[in-house]
């Protein structure tokens, strides 16, 4: 990046083509829509190459960059309120739906189950979980993209898990 | 807390017996570092399920909205390269600035001072500064960059005489600079001397070296308007070169017939 920064800009394609999944794997577990989630991941770049002079060259890429992918997601919804509303109601249907098929489903595996769980926990403890993903459990760089300390990521983390577990097995009751 | 109370007190949540103050002292002690999530059995699996879910990957639509972008974040940056060479100007600002101040030094004292003796002095000094703005021009034309070269060639157009170093300079350009918007401006500028007899004949002579549409359009505009019927063997030239694009064969016979 710091060589990015000085104007390599091939060096940004190299970034690009290692972080493009995990990123991309951030926005969709966000917003489990696809195009949405390139466009998403393609705005995140465009900002790191609008302000890849303001990448101090100090700390973790991948943490600066997951810190500028939640502002992106933010904007993005911030910028939609009143569509995030629809969609909203839309996504509640569509949860019914998720509900009906996965209760003729009787064999869904785990990985299905487990992505129904994450969609049904707060946007917030969802992005805790997959900073932590993409992040490689780096809690301390998670920390530095949320604001806070290493331990309080823990917390966040600890919690976040807890209603998934919970989540997860009223699923599997249904079932 | 001991080692053992904490080791009890992970046991009690495995087994799903912890109770409000359990997981609010498990916080306290996970936010301390005291307890992993490894040491929390479903936590652990659960963590581990969620780095084994694949989102899939991007379409290849996201790689050319990206290669795209950065294609053009390439070019302007190149642009800009070329667009500002400040660096080059405030080299040559304070050779401007001194000749501008001898400039007027000269003509403020040849006004008040009108003695025969000044007045060869400020003819000097009008003089050197010619020779200053010539010799600035002259080294600005073998410049790699096109810009500096279009400022050498626009500098040029301020001279009110020029000399024949000069004008072969700016023949140099107009018949073999690789930009054509600089040998435009080179013929821009010798234009202002087409009364000068060699100066035309040599335009004409330029006529059939050029190989761009836009100079040779140019050239025969210009040879019309100087009524210059000597040009016509040099336009059927151009007629002749297969090389000639249509359009600009079609300029060229009009002017031709124009001459004739």
């Amino acid at each position: 990046m710091v060589m990015a920064r000085e104007g390599d800009l091939d060096k940004l394609g190299l970034l690009f083509e290692r972080y493009k999944k995990p990123l991309y794997g951030f926005f969709y577990g966000l917003n489990r829509e696809q195009e949405l989630s390139e466009d998403l991941v393609q705005n995140t770049f465009l900002r790191i190459l609008k302000y890849r002079h303001l990448f101090r060259g100090e700390g973790d890429f991948r943490a600066w960059m997951f810190q500028i992918a939640r502002n992106v997601n933010n904007d993005h919804h911030r910028g939609q309120k009143i569509k995030a509303k629809e969609e909203l109601e839309d996504w509640q249907d569509k949860l019914g739906h998720n509900e009906n098929r996965s209760t003729e489903m009787l064999l869904a595996d785990d990985h299905q189950m487990l992505s129904m769980a994450m969609d049904r926990l707060p946007i917030d403890k969802r992005e805790v979980l997959l900073l932590s993903k993409y992040q490689e459990k780096k809690y301390h760089e998670i920390g530095e993209i949320l604001g806070c300390t290493e331990g309080a990521v823990k917390v966040k983390v600890f919690r976040a898990l807890q209603e998934l577990k919970e989540v997860y097995r009223q699923l599997e009751k249904r079932m | 807390m001991e080692q053992k109370m904490i080791n009890e007190l992970i046991e009690k949540y495995n087994v799903g017996l912890a109770d409000e103050e359990d997981m609010k002292a498990i916080e306290q002690l996970i936010e301390s570092g005291k307890i992993g999530f490894t040491q929390l059995r479903d936590l652990a699996k659960l963590d581990e399920q969620i780095f084994s879910i694949d989102a899939g990957s991007p379409s290849i639509r996201l790689d050319d909205q990206f290669y795209s972008a950065l294609a053009q974040e390439k070019n302007t940056q190149v642009s800009k390269t070329i667009s500002l060479p400040k660096f080059e100007w405030s080299s040559i600002f304070p050779r401007l600035a001194m000749a501008a101040s001898f400039l007027v030094a000269g003509f403020v004292g040849g006004y008040f001072l009108k003695s025969p003796a000044e007045d060869k002095s400020v003819k000097q000094l009008t003089q050197q500064v010619g020779e200053l703005k010539e010799m600035m021009m002259l080294s600005m034309l073998e410049k790699e960059s096109a810009t500096e070269r279009l400022k050498a060639v626009s500098l040029s157009s301020d001279m009110n005489q020029v000399s024949k170093k000069v004008t072969s300079a700016l023949f140099k350009t107009l018949n073999g600079d690789e930009n054509v918007n600089v040998r435009l401006a080179a013929l821009d500028v010798l234009m202002n001397y087409a009364k000068d007899g060699e100066v035309r004949a040599e335009l004409i002579k330029s006529i059939s070296v050029q190989d761009s549409p836009l100079v040779q359009v140019a050239l025969a505009e210009l040879m019309v308007t100087l009524q210059e019927r000597k040009s016509v063997t040099e336009l059927k030239k151009l007629l002749k070169n297969d090389k000639t694009p249509k359009e600009v064969k079609g300029k060229i016979e009009k002017s031709i017939s124009v001459l004739i």
